[in-house]
């Protein structure tokens, strides 16, 4: 087991080095001078420019070179944005909860829907409702998801007015920044129109979510589904049937378990995908979220930005992926329980 | 009254050469506190019985029968509860691979518990029950021979050894002290000494509680020493059967003879040094079933006539299905 663990953390480790290797690479990729993609400051004389040659070690060969960026990656030091002048780690810290945040409760609508669905569908395999079912996820899958988008608004907010079209909360109400989390910035403020703007801010995450979350569902559907058949179709299925048990107590006992402990994993990974869809509707309804602000920054050429963005989103999603198998694991009894016994 | 009575049951089922009969009209019997074998090759449809009995058969299989009654009332034409009801509280069945047949995500104790049926546990309160739930467990463990019962009950499946899995499938086709006890090869891969204390138990059980026991298994010397009757399989279709004795005295039927002499220590008058005897051929596959009688290609006595299906005879209670049982001379 702790080898095993050690193996996960090794491959961690690695593959965050290997961003922060591509990242590095990305600096002298870019066009202009290498020092400045790194900072984001346009040197005004050679002696600011002296200054942070030394702290990034630019006479040192590029190995030492690396090692410093590191280090610097590490402290928060990660350069500043052409277009704003402001601190990337700060940038970043304030646009990427709002994006797991989208991505978070998309995460839960679609495992809401998803599952049962997917368990509807599977008990009632190659009957009317699993067909039914099936094709609706068929025809959700297919809708290109900055389409459905478009048509949500088109449809809800600007037909229906039911909905706000853009951001995150309505001018209105003024939130502390603290968390990052809009919902629970509101709920933890003391200011005095707090459930209105908790209400607003339902309103604004309604879309966004819906539009990213379709798709996401018909996904989770269908591996619960997959997983339900087998399951149903297993030999100790069979066998519990036989011992006499009805078919809820079957379902209940010894079915929801094993169809969803070995679909965890897939199920908790969608969160990854989300993040990417999330990142498209952001910039269609301007949630202020880390995939509008990086397709801002590409549009700037703002290249500090478009650096330690997309080394923020890769890492999320690679600390993302490999938490989740070693949560898998620990709670998997086949695997926890790993040892013979004798007896 | 037979316990359990089945005529003609057929059984379809999909393979990658289309649909065949896997079974073809089987015919079993057993009788109030009986031990019947059931033998056969491997491949012969033992197992595919076994789940028939007990509805544990795909979705997409056909499966006909003149008659599936359980003490006359049939199995096939009651409503799905008042089967289960039956299947619950008077069958047992302990399938062949005893390891896929336990719930890989629960602990043995909690699948044990929910075998033992509500009126053996009584009334009371819950930490009562509960209570009474563990003296069972315990008890029925201890009986099948699994001595460190708290460990064996907090164990997974994948845990524990192959032997003590399927000790502890008997303990739980025995907990909720069935009239039918249906066994599939129980002491498959045990040792010699656990398997006759397994077939000592079953034994006693028969004979005390009135169990009656289908006894699925190769081991002619366990079903010689235990059971009272035995049916006869050879591709799905039943070739012979009636009693122990009978059969072993005077098989009628060719597929029969062959598969006594096979097992060496039970022919006892076997020279030293004389050569096994045993059919040419080997078992067909379900995709390439001879016509007729299914033995034909490997029949040492087969006719012109053996391509039709041979109807089910009897002599007394001794049934064969052959053209030209070893009773009769050749012509
Ligand atoms: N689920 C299945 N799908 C397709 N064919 C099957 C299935 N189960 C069994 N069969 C086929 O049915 C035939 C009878 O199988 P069965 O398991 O009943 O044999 P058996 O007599 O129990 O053999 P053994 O002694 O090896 O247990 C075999 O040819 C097998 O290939
Ligand atoms: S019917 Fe013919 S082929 Fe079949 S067992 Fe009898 S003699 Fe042999
Ligand atoms: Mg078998």
């Amino acid at each position: 087991m702790s080898f095993y663990f050690l193996r996960r953390l090794n491959l961690l480790v690695f593959t965050l080095f290997m961003l922060a290797m591509a990242s590095f690479g990305l600096a002298y990729l870019f066009p202009g001078d290498y020092l400045t993609n790194l900072t984001g400051i346009h040197f005004e004389s050679e002696q600011q420019r002296q200054l942070y040659a030394t702290l990034y070690k630019e006479s040192d060969g590029v190995f030492w070179q690396f090692i410093a960026y590191l280090d610097l990656l590490w402290q928060g030091e990660w350069g500043q944005s052409f277009s704003s002048n402001q601190p990337l780690y700060q940038e970043v810290t304030t646009y990427l909860p709002a994006s797991i945040e989208l991505s978070a409760y998309a995460l839960f609508v679609s495992l809401v829907v998803g599952i049962p669905l997917g368990f509807l569908a599977g008990l009632r395999h190659n009957k009317l409702a699993d067909y039914s079912i099936l094709s609706m996820s068929f025809i959700g899958y297919s809708i290109p998801v900055f389409w459905l988008a478009l048509i949500l608004i088109l449809i809800l907010s600007l037909q229906m007015g039911w909905f706000p079209i853009s951001g995150r909360i309505s001018l209105l109400y003024y939130i502390p920044l603290d968390t990052g989390f809009i919902l629970i910035d509101i709920i933890r403020s003391d200011v005095s129109y707090k459930w209105d703007a908790f209400n607003d801010a339902l309103r604004h995450l309604f879309l966004p979510t819906l539009s990213i979350s379709i798709v996401t569902s018909t996904i989770i559907l269908r591996i619960t589904r997959r997983s339900v058949i087998e399951v149903m179709g297993s030999e100790y299925i069979k066998a519990a049937t036989a011992r006499g048990l009805n078919r809820y107590q079957v379902i209940l006992r010894h079915g929801i378990r094993n169809t969803i402990i070995p679909i965890m994993p897939q199920l908790a990974l969608q969160f990854t995908t989300l993040l990417t869809n999330a990142m498209i509707v952001e910039s269609i309804f301007s949630w202020p979220g880390i995939g509008n602000w990086l397709i801002q920054a590409i549009y700037q050429g703002d290249y500090p930005s478009i650096r330690s963005g997309m080394l923020a989103v890769s890492s999320l999603v690679v600390i993302f992926t490999v938490s989740i198998d070693i949560v898998h694991k620990i709670i998997d009894p086949q695997r926890l329980y790993r040892q013979r016994v004798k007896i | 009254m037979p316990l359990l009575d089945i005529k003609n049951l057929t059984l379809e089922i999909d393979t990658a050469g289309g649909r065949v009969k896997a079974l073809d009209k089987v015919n079993l019997t057993i009788d109030e506190s009986e031990i019947r074998a059931l033998v056969g090759e491997s491949g012969s449809g033992k197992s595919l019985i076994v789940k028939s009995i007990v509805g544990a058969i795909n979705d997409s299989w056909t499966l006909t029968a003149d008659r599936l009654n359980w003490k006359g009332s049939d199995l096939l034409a009651m409503s799905k509860e008042q089967r289960r009801k039956i299947t619950k509280d008077d069958i047992a069945v302990i399938f062949q691979n005893p390891v896929s047949s336990l719930d890989p995500t629960a602990s043995l104790g909690e699948q044990l518990e929910e075998n033992i049926p509500d009126h053996l546990v009584g009334k009371g309160w819950f930490w009562q029950r509960q209570e009474k739930r563990k003296q069972i467990v315990s008890r029925q463990l201890h009986k099948v021979g699994i001595k460190n019962h708290e460990l064996c009950l907090s164990s997974f499946p994948h845990q524990i050894s192959d032997d003590v899995c399927q000790k502890f499938m008997i303990a739980m086709a025995l907990v909720s002290e069935p009239k039918l006890l249906i066994a599939d090869e129980p002491t498959m891969g045990m040792e010699t000494t656990i398997k006759s204390q397994i077939l000592k138990l079953l034994s006693r059980l028969n004979q005390n509680r009135n169990l009656s026991i289908l006894f699925v298994s190769h081991d002619l010397l366990a079903i010689s020493s235990m059971c009272h009757s035995m049916t006869v399989l050879y591709c799905g279709q039943t070739v012979e059967s009636g009693r122990m004795t009978n059969l072993r005295k005077r098989p009628l039927h060719p597929y029969t003879k062959a598969l006594l002499d096979s097992a060496p220590s039970f022919s006892k008058d076997l020279l030293p040094k004389s050569n096994l005897s045993a059919l040419d051929g080997t078992i067909p596959t379900l995709q390439h079933l001879p016509i007729g009688c299914r033995l034909g290609p490997r029949c040492p006595r087969a006719q012109k006539e053996c391509v039709k299906i041979p109807a089910p005879r009897h002599i007394h209670n001794h049934y064969y299905s052959c053209h030209f049982p070893l009773h009769r001379p050749l012509k």
